[in-house]
């Protein structure tokens, strides 16, 4: 009787899943989708504030990522890195069909996800939380960015620089004038919102 | 004085990164969705449907036409 041959298991990493996915193989586009769903989700999610927008731009770039996952192989940056690029050009979009990107009212309502403390204490990092991603939101689309993928990825500027396209220097930088000018808005929507509350 | 004012600049960069790693904390989606798009990745070839769809229109229409003219011509014929 003959045996049946078992190719080796190899271990799964994102360049052999999207080998696989390029040749239509579901399981590896479900790694993919698995390995980063969350983290396009949060990302689009912090850019615009709104769970439902939220889950439909993340719809629409994992439906744009696989449909297109041909032209990834020949760019050679990491699949995730390709992915916010994806997410970065589809919440431009986003904005400016919306026009909301100058149009971001400071009395606008932010979803905020429900944190497990005290009522008092949730109320309170709410406002902090809000005041913060309204200032956030009022900066240009790089610094938002920069300051999401430092914050909520824990990336270094090194990986930063990959996602965005520029050098290790530049996003240093960046990162310092983005830190100024989210201070400046931060005194802004502070003194709008102590203005609102009068 | 200037020495001060650049050490209560820093200061307040500081304050704020630690705000920022406090506040930016990653949000969970919902597994509903987190699921069903899964599902629509991988199992639906939409587009192919759509066109499917599309080509039938087309057939269905073309069907129709020929008909239509091929009763004229033989109602024609026959009055004359």
């Amino acid at each position: 009787m003959k045996k049946l041959e078992v190719a080796p298991l190899e271990p799964i990493t994102d360049s052999n899943a999207v080998r696989l996915a390029c040749c239509g193989d579901s399981e590896a586009f479900s790694y993919l989708y698995e390995q980063n769903v969350k983290r396009i989700y949060n990302y689009i999610y912090y850019r615009i504030g709104s769970e439902e927008d939220a889950e439909d731009l993340t719809a629409r770039v994992f439906h744009r990522a696989f449909a297109h996952i041909n032209n990834y192989v020949e760019k050679g940056v990491p699949f995730t890195a390709w992915l916010y690029r994806i997410a970065h050009n589809l919440t431009a979009n986003w904005y400016r069909d919306k026009h909301r990107r100058l149009e971001v009212s400071l009395d606008d309502h932010i979803e905020l996800p429900h944190l497990g403390e005290l009522p008092e204490r949730t109320i309170e990092i709410n406002q902090e939380k809000e005041l913060l991603l309204k200032a956030i939101r009022r900066l240009p689309a790089d610094r938002q960015e920069l300051l999401l993928l430092k914050f909520l990825e824990n990336l270094s500027n090194g990986q930063i620089a990959v996602i965005m396209g520029r050098t290790e220097g530049a996003i240093k930088s960046l990162y310092h004038r983005s830190l100024i000018s989210l201070r400046e808005e931060l005194k802004l929507v502070s003194g709008n919102d102590t203005m609102n509350h009068l | 004085m200037e020495y001060g004012m650049e050490q209560n600049g820093k200061h307040s960069l500081w304050r704020l990164e630690e705000r920022l790693s406090r506040l930016l904390e990653p949000v969970t989606p919902d597994p509903e969705f987190v699921d069903s798009l899964k599902f629509k990745l991988t199992r639906t070839p939409a587009v192919l449907l759509e066109n499917g769809r599309r080509k039938l229109g087309l057939i269905a229409v073309g069907i129709g036409l020929f008909t239509g003219a091929f009763l004229v011509w033989l109602l024609r014929r026959r009055s004359d």
